[in-house]
């Protein structure tokens, strides 16, 4: 009887206190997220030969970075500012790259304004709209990373207006410094981007992308993904890439399937098939030369327990040619495949 | 206490003949005819500014959809974990009324490239399953939150119901005189 009444003693309480805080309308508390991972590879050929944007370190248990990010919102305006620090969050995302490579990089700063509920505004350095996969490994299904976002951009800095038409569609339209990645332009803000929405069907998102500069050069872009089942994910990536004229001639084009599974409730299972093919020029990708092609399969597991995800992942890449770059152990011998295994752990908040 | 009061929450819930939660009370209001309280009902739903439009199945009944964020984490790291969708279905007699939250539908939130979270579109989770898709703990959470929304719908509706003034009367402020003293 006690216990009955101090615990109806204590709902009273905290019933009046939820009242209290009605009341007053206090803003939303400043927000937290965040993400670490670290990860161990080991390359069949006993030294690194894919060209995967992060999980760069040979036969080495290695870590990929800290991510930290801060948001607010206040009534219609809201900020997100993330930083990270580690080689996945500084040299490895390029804009450090040239420069030095110990320093931190900013992952997203933006503000944004919401004119309407249907309206919105922001401004800043945003991660890309463009691709499948993003630089945060919360974000991607596979630990190792596509070609298409390897060789895509990572991040623009711009400002761009977004229209939500309904649940179903949603134009995004903005300027962009002329170059990718980089927190200051190189001499003007004239690259052209533009995002179309469509939900087809319950469960099926597709994003029409275009990103298009003097400079930054052409990219279309087409990414989906239709959760068939509560089981059964299918996603889809397919671009293609012409560098600017300014740069040099060539680029790429590719498509990515991929298909997951939930075998159990703490268990998934994925495969990344890509064929990626590189234009004629004189603009080099990481992969290929140009004028070749690879296909890659990726198989990996997401095994969660909480906020920690293990994830084992087998690759295996194939090049057209026995010159684009692959080599076999010790290497000097030119091979057409390698492959790789790795165990990554990622554990967000 | 915290977890007792999260399981006295989640216990407000009931479980109907068909083994789904629901949230069901049946409300004498003695003198009141069925058309008042329906228009109290309706007033409710258009106050509460329920996205779809209230459906009427049959006479003096009212049935709408919405849905509510849950959460997971605490404090600074406390982040949108989902949103759970329901019916709310209010139904008038003379001098009583019933109404019944159901349908309890859980969509899980992931975060996006701008971190911001958001739904994942495609994936429904019945809340009477969400044991057997998460963990206990977060499935209790879940659960508690649910308890907790209902709970204040309930009191909510209680005094559109019950016809109790909603407009809060702004006292006049109290300005101190300070030329005389």
């Amino acid at each position: 009887m006690k216990k009955k009444l101090l615990l109806l003693i204590t709902l009273a309480t905290f019933t009046y206190a939820v009242q209290a805080q009605d009341t007053a309308k206090t803003d939303p508390p400043l927000m937290i997220s965040g993400s670490v991972d670290t990860y161990f590879k080991y390359d069949f050929a006993k030294h690194s030969n894919i060209p995967t944007s992060f999980a760069s370190d040979q036969n080495s248990i290695s870590i990929g970075m800290i991510d930290l990010a801060l948001k607010k919102k206040v009534g219609k305006a809201a900020f997100v500012g993330e930083m990270s620090f580690g080689p996945r969050g500084q040299a490895q995302s390029i804009p450090n790259n040239a420069t030095d490579n110990n320093s931190y990089h900013v992952q997203n700063l933006y503000v944004s304004y919401d004119v309407t509920d249907k309206f919105n505004l922001t401004g800043g350095y945003m991660a890309t709209f463009m691709g499948y996969e993003v630089i945060s490994p919360v974000g991607n299904f596979n630990y190792s990373t596509s070609y298409l976002f390897t060789n895509g951009p990572f991040q623009n800095a711009g400002f761009k207006a977004t229209y939500l038409f309904s649940d179903k569609a949603s134009l995004m339209a903005g300027i962009f410094n002329d170059a990718w990645n980089v927190y200051t332009s190189v001499s003007k803000v004239n690259t052209f981007g533009a995002q179309l929405m469509v939900a087809p069907a319950k469960g099926w998102t597709a994003y029409i992308n275009l990103l298009t500069g003097t400079l930054s050069g052409t990219e279309i872009d087409l990414t989906t993904s239709y959760q068939i089942t509560n089981a059964f994910k299918l996603g889809l990536n397919a671009a293609d890439f012409s560098a600017a004229k300014a740069v040099g001639t060539g680029g790429f084009s590719g498509i990515a399937l991929y298909p997951q599974v939930a075998v159990a409730k703490d268990v998934t299972l994925g495969l990344r098939g890509e064929y990626f093919k590189t234009k004629t020029g004189s603009v080099t990708t990481l992969g290929p030369k140009p004028g070749s092609s690879v296909t890659a399969f990726t198989l990996t597991a997401n095994l969660k327990s909480g906020p920690l995800t293990l994830i084992p992942e087998l690759r295996l890449d194939n090049n057209k040619s026995l010159s684009d770059g692959f080599t076999k152990s010790g290497g000097i011998t030119p091979t057409k495949s390698a492959s790789q295994f790795i165990l990554a752990a990622v554990y967000s908040f | 206490m915290c977890s007792q009061i999260a399981s006295a929450q989640k216990e407000m819930l009931q479980l109907d003949e068909a083994n789904k939660y629901v949230y069901y009370q049946v409300v004498d209001k003695q003198g009141v005819a069925a058309d008042t309280l329906y228009q109290r009902g309706s007033y409710f739903i258009k106050m509460a500014n329920f996205k779809r439009r209230p459906e009427n199945v049959v006479a003096n009944a009212i049935v709408t959809k919405g849905k509510f964020l849950v959460y997971n984490g605490s404090s600074v790291v406390k982040k949108e974990g989902g949103e759970i969708s329901y019916t709310l279905s209010i139904e008038t007699k003379d001098q009583k009324y019933r109404y019944k939250i159901s349908d309890f539908v859980f969509t899980p939130y992931t975060r996006d490239r701008f971190d911001n979270m958001v739904p994942m579109p495609g994936i429904e989770v019945p809340i009477e399953k969400l044991a057997s898709k998460y963990s206990q703990k977060e499935a209790d959470n879940y659960l508690s939150q649910t308890g907790m929304f209902c709970q204040a719908t309930s009191r909510n509706l209680k005094q559109y119901m019950d016809k109790i003034s909603i407009a809060r009367v702004e006292e006049p402020i109290k300005k101190v005189v300070t030329d005389k003293w």
